[in-house]
C-alpha cells in the first residue's frame, strides 16, 4: 500500500495527459545518454596491446610485490588457453584484445592531502556524474572512492572509518599497504581459472577498492565507489575485494557510468566478496554504462564476474539496477558454504533499443540449512534482448537447502525479446526449491482497473511498472535510491514518474 | 559424402547400415553435413550436460532374436485393437480397418518426410540410418472409435526406426505407441516419430516406456500442428534404465491448442531425460505443459522445456510446470525450464519444483491409522495424479498402475 501511495503522489509532479504506453516506448527509444560527456584530463596510458611485457609494466607501474605479478602472468598464461564464451543469449564482435590499452591513469598521480587539493576538472567530473564530494559528505555521510579510469583518485572519511578498524581504500593501496590481507583472500573466491574474463582481469587488473571489516564490527556509513571509464580505446579492468570478518555487517554500493563513444569499451570486472562466520554484507550496484546509440553504435561491454562466499550464518545479499551497457554478462553469485548462511539477489534489468542483457545468479547450496532468494525483473524495450540466466545447485550434504526464485519480465514493444534460462540442479531430499517465472506487457485488466477507478492512463502505466519494480529498489540503502534515480536516466520510472 | 571426423562419433556410426527407406534420401546429404562437423556428445554439449553417454559406448549389445507376431504381441496394452508390431527388422502390420486409414510399414509409405534442423547426432543418424517403422494415415473427416496401437519389442541390437504419423482435417484418433524390451537383452533404439495434425483435427498420442534394464530408449517426436486442431501427447517412463525424449511441437496454423503431459517414475540407477520445444509460429495458440517425477534410489531424472514464441506469435498462452519428488539422497533431479519470447502481446509462464511429501500430510494421515507406506503411497499417488489420469483408455490405465505399483509398491485400490 505504501508503495503505491509513494508512486501516485511522484505522479503528480509531471502533467502527462495524453501518454500512452506508445509514447512510454517512444520516450524510451529517444532518450539519450545523460552522462556520454568525456572529461579533458590528461592520461597516460601504457601502449596498445596484451602481452606479457605490458603486463611487467603495468605491474612495475604500480610498485607490485612478486607474489602479484606471478599470479598475473599465471592468469594470462591460463587465458591464453582459453575460449572466449559462447553460451550467452547474446551477439556481438568480439574485441580485439590487441586493440586495447590495458593502463590509463590520470596523470595526477599524487596523493591528495585534502579535499580541496583535487583537480577541479575531476571535481567537475564527479558532479556531473551526481556524486559530489561535498555534498555527499556533507549531506550523505556516503565514503566515497572514486575510480576513474583504472587509478582510485580520492577517498573520503578514511579517518572516521580508521578509528573502527575498518580498511577502505584502493585495491593498489591495499597491496601496498595491507599485502598479507589482500594475499590471503584474492583470488580465493573468483580464482584466476575461473572464467575467460576473469582470467584476463587478473591478468591486467589496474586498480579497484578494497575493503576489510574486522571482526565485530557494523560498518556506520554506506561504503560507495564509482567507476567511469573515460579515456577513449581502454578496457576498465578493476578489481573489488570485499572481507567481512567474523559478525561484521558492510553495505557496499557501486555505480557505474562512461563517455558516449562510437567504439566499443570493454570492461572486464571481479567483484570478490567474503563473508566470514555471522558477518553479513550487503552489495548494490547500479550499472549505468553507456548503452551505445539508438542503432547499436558503440556501447560497454560488460563482462563481469561477481561472486561471494558465505562461511556459517553469513548473509551475502546482491541488489543490482542494470540500466546501461550495450552487451552485459554478468552473474554475481553465492557460494553458500557455511551451515545457516543465506544468499539473496535482487535484480531490475532494463534493456532499450539494440541492447542485450544475459544476467542472473548462482546460488550454490553446499551447508545445511542454507536458504536463498532470487527476485528478478527484467524490462525490454526498443529492439532489446533480455536474458535471465541463472543456477540453483543443492549439492548432496546440503540438507534442508531453501530457494525460492521468481523471475518476471515485461516486454515494452513487439520487436523486443525476453528470456528465462534457469537451471535447478537438485541431489539432495530435503531440499526445497521453488521456481516461477512469467512474461507478458503490461496487463489491460490491470490498467482498466487503474482507469476504471479513474485513474489516467499514464498514470496507471507507471503504477504499474512501479510496483513491478519496487520489490527490488526497496532494496537499494537509501542514500543510493536517490542517486540511483538520476543515474537510471532511462529507466521506466525515470520516465514516467 | 561428407565423412566423420570424431573417432567415436564415426566408431558408433559404424554399426548401422544405410537405410532403405526412399523417401529418406533427399534429407541424407543435410544429415552427413551435420554430422561430419559434431562429435560424440559429451556433458560439455549444452543438451547432453546431465547425460554421460560412455556407457551406450561401451555397451556390448546382444544380438537381435527373430521374434512371432504371438510373441510381440503379447505385449499389447490394449487387447483387440489393430496393432502394429516391431522388432529390429521385423514389422506386422494389421488388417486394413477402413478405407479411411491407410497403415503400413515405412519403407512403403508415400508420405513425404519434412526437413529438420537437427539438434543432435542422434536425430541425425535417424535420418541415414533409419531402418524399419510404421506410416499411419487417417484421412479427413474420419473418427476412430478404437485406438490404433504401436508396440515395439527390443530384443536386442541398435536400430532407428522412424514412424510417420498424418491426421487429416478434421480427424479423431488415439494411437498407443509402446515400448517394451526383452529382458536381459541389451540394445540400443532410436525411434522418430513424425507427427503432422491436420485443421481441426483432434488427436491424442500415447507414449509408453517400459523397457527392461539394459536397454537404451532414445525417442523423438516432431509435431506439425495446423490451424485450430487439439494435439496432446502424454508420455510415462515407467521403466527402463536409460531414457531420452526430445519432443518438439511447431505451432504452425492460429487457435490450435496443445497439451504436453508426461510421467516419470524412476528408482534403482535409471536416468531419464525429457527434452521439450514448443515453437509458437502463429498468433492465438495455447499450450500446455506438466511433468511431474518421483525419483527414488540411485536415479537421475533431467527435464528441459523450452516455449519459444516468435515475434508474429502475438496473443499467446504458454504454460509450463514441472513438479519434482526428491526421496533419497544419492537421487538428483535437474530441471531447466526455459522462456524465449519475442512477441510482447503474450501470457507465458512457468514453474519448477522441488521438494519432498509434507510431513504434515503425512501425518494427518497416519493419526487416522494408515501405515507410513500406506500413507507415502497414497500421497504420492495423489501428488502424480494429474499426470497418470490422462491416460485414458481403461486397458491403458489399469496397466500403468499394475506397473507402478510392482515396482513402487503402492497399494493401490481398484
Amino acid at each position: 500500500m505504501q508503495t503505491a501511495l509513494v508512486a501516485v503522489e511522484n505522479l503528480f509532479l509531471y502533467n502527462m495527459s495524453n501518454y500512452t504506453e506508445n509514447d512510454l516506448a517512444k520516450d524510451l527509444e529517444n532518450q539519450e545518454y545523460k552522462f556520454g560527456f568525456v572529461t579533458d584530463i590528461e592520461t597516460e596510458t601504457v601502449p596498445k596491446g596484451l602481452n606479457e611485457e605490458i603486463i611487467r609494466l603495468i605491474s612495475t607501474k604500480k610498485n607490485e610485490p612478486e607474489w602479484l605479478l606471478t599470479y598475473r602472468l599465471k592468469a594470462f598464461e591460463i587465458w591464453k588457453t582459453m575460449q572466449e564464451p559462447e553460451w550467452a543469449h547474446v551477439a556481438y564482435t568480439k574485441p580485439d584484445f590487441q586493440d586495447i590499452a590495458y593502463y590509463a591513469a590520470p596523470k595526477q598521480t599524487k596523493k591528495y592531502e585534502s579535499w580541496d587539493d583535487v583537480d577541479p576538472e575531476l571535481k567537475e567530473t564527479m558532479s556531473k556524474l551526481g556524486i559530489s564530494m561535498e555534498e555527499q559528505q556533507r549531506l550523505t555521510g556516503v565514503a566515497v572512492d572514486f575510480v576513474m579510469d583504472s587509478v582510485s583518485v580520492a577517498t573520503s572519511f578514511k579517518a572516521k572509518l580508521k578509528e573502527l578498524g575498518i580498511i577502505f581504500c584502493s585495491f593498489s593501496d591495499a597491496v601496498q599497504e595491507y599485502p598479507e590481507l589482500v594475499q590471503k583472500y584474492m583470488g580465493t573466491v573468483v580464482p584466476n581459472t575461473d572464467n575467460f574474463y576473469a582470467a584476463l582481469n587478473s591478468a591486467v587488473f589496474t586498480d579497484g577498492s578494497f575493503c576489510y571489516i574486522p571482526k565485530g564490527v557494523r560498518c556506520p556509513m554506506e561504503l560507495s565507489t564509482y567507476f567511469r571509464i573515460n579515456a577513449g580505446g581502454t578496457g576498465q579492468f578493476e578489481r573489488t575485494l570485499v572481507v567481512a570478518d567474523e559478525d561484521a555487517y558492510v553495505s557496499y554500493l557501486e555505480g557505474c557510468t562512461a563517455p558516449q563513444r562510437d567504439e566499443n569499451q570493454l570492461h572486464a570486472a571481479v567483484v570478490e566478496l567474503i563473508a566470514l562466520k555471522d558477518a553479513e554484507i550487503k552489495y548494490s550496484t547500479v550499472q549505468n554504462w553507456y548503452p551505445g546509440d539508438k542503432n547499436g553504435k558503440g556501447g560497454v561491454f560488460n563482462f563481469v564476474t561477481k561472486r561471494g562466499l558465505c562461511e556459517d550464518r553469513a548473509k551475502i545479499s546482491w541488489t543490482q539496477v542494470e540500466t546501461g551497457s550495450a552487451v552485459t554478462w554478468k552473474y554475481p553469485s553465492c557460494i553458500l558454504k557455511g551451515d545457516h548462511s543465506i544468499g539473496e539477489f535482487y535484480s531490475v534489468a532494463v534493456t532499450n533499443n539494440m541492447q542485450q542483457a544475459d544476467t542472473g545468479t548462482k546460488m550454490i547450496h553446499l551447508g545445511k540449512n542454507t536458504k536463498s532468494t532470487i527476485i528478478s525483473k527484467g524490462i525490454s524495450a526498443g529492439k532489446s534482448q533480455n536474458s535471465y540466466r541463472g543456477l540453483v545447485q543443492i549439492h548432496k550434504g546440503a540438507d534442508n537447502a531453501r530457494n525460492f526464485s521468481q523471475c518476471d519480465s515485461l516486454l515494452m514493444t513487439d520487436v523486443c525479446g525476453a528470456h528465462t534460462f534457469p537451471y535447478i540442479e537438485c541431489k539432495n531430499p530435503s531440499a526445497k526449491i521453488e521456481h516461477e517465472a512469467t512474461t507478458s506487457k503490461i496487463g489491460e485488466d490491470q490498467l482498466f482497473y487503474c482507469m476504471q477507478r479513474g485513474i489516467s492512463e499514464e498514470k496507471a502505466i507507471s503504477l504499474i511498472v512501479n510496483g513491478y519494480c519496487k520489490e527490488v529498489l526497496n532494496q537499494l540503502p537509501m542514500e543510493f535510491a536517490v542517486e540511483a534515480q538520476k543515474l537510471l536516466a532511462i529507466s521506466l520510472e525515470g520516465s514516467v514518474g | 559424402m561428407n565423412a566423420i571426423t570424431d573417432s567415436k562419433l564415426s566408431e558408433f556410426c559404424s554399426q548401422f547400415s544405410p537405410s532403405n527407406i526412399q523417401g529418406l534420401q533427399t534429407l541424407q546429404s543435410d544429415a552427413a553435413a551435420y554430422l561430419s562437423k559434431e562429435v560424440f556428445p559429451t556433458t560439455r554439449n549444452e543438451r547432453f550436460k546431465y547425460t554421460r553417454l560412455q556407457k551406450l559406448l561401451n555397451a556390448n549389445f546382444s544380438p537381435i532374436e527373430t521374434l512371432s507376431y504371438e510373441q510381440i504381441s503379447k505385449y499389447s496394452i490394449i487387447k483387440d485393437v489393430p496393432t502394429i508390431c516391431v522388432n529390429g527388422p521385423q514389422i506386422f502390420i494389421p488388417q486394413q480397418l477402413i478405407s479411411s486409414v491407410t497403415i503400413s510399414s515405412i519403407a512403403e509409405s508415400t508420405l513425404a518426410f519434412q526437413s529438420e534442423t537437427y539438434k543432435d547426432v542422434f536425430g541425425a543418424m535417424n535420418t541415414l540410418y533409419a531402418s524399419n517403422g510404421c506410416s499411419i494415415t487417417i484421412n479427413d473427416n474420419t473418427t476412430l472409435n478404437q485406438p490404433i496401437q504401436i508396440i515395439y519389442l527390443h530384443s536386442g541390437g541398435a536400430h532407428f526406426y522412424r514412424n510417420q504419423l498424418k491426421f487429416g482435417k478434421n480427424a479423431e484418433a488415439q494411437i498407443v505407441l509402446a515400448h517394451f524390451s526383452i529382458s536381459n537383452s541389451i540394445g540400443f533404439s532410436h525411434t522418430h516419430t513424425q507427427i503432422e495434425v491436420g485443421q481441426d483435427a483432434r488427436i491424442k498420442l500415447h507414449k509408453i516406456q517400459c523397457c527392461e534394464e539394459g536397454h537404451f530408449d532414445f525417442n523423438e517426436e516432431r509435431i506439425f500442428q495446423d490451424k485450430q486442431s487439439n494435439f496432446e501427447i502424454n508420455t510415462i517412463s515407467l521403466k527402463g534404465s536409460f531414457i531420452r525424449n526430445d519432443l518438439s511441437a511447431q505451432i504452425q496454423g492460429e487457435y490450435a491448442e496443445t497439451r504436453l503431459n508426461g510421467a516419470y517414475l524412476l528408482n534403482a540407477q535409471q536416468h531419464v531425460a525429457n527434452y521439450t520445444t514448443i515453437d509458437h509460429q502463429v498468433p492465438n495458440c495455447e499450450s500446455f505443459e506438466t511433468y511431474k517425477g518421483l525419483i527414488d534410489d540411485h536415479a537421475t531424472a533431467v527435464f528441459n522445456g523450452k516455449v519459444f514464441v516468435r515475434q508474429d506469435a502475438q496473443k499467446t498462452n504458454a504454460f509450463q510446470s514441472n513438479a519434482n519428488i526428491l526421496l533419497s539422497e544419492n537421487g538428483s533431479v535437474n530441471s531447466k525450464p526455459e522462456l524465449e519470447i519475442y512477441a510482447d502481446d503474450v501470457k507465458c509462464s512457468h514453474g519448477s519444483t522441488t521438494g519432498q511429501l509434507d510431513e504434515n500430510a503425512l501425518f494427518y494421515l497416519k493419526a487416522r491409522g494408515l501405515s507410513t507406506k500406506a500413507a507415502k503411497s497414497l500421497l504420492l499417488q495423489a501428488f502424480m495424479d494429474d499426470v497418470l489420469q490422462v491416460f485414458q483408455p481403461e486397458q491403458l490405465h489399469t496397466f500403468i498402475f499394475k506397473v507402478i505399483a510392482t515396482r513402487f509398491n503402492w497399494q493401490i485400490e481398484d
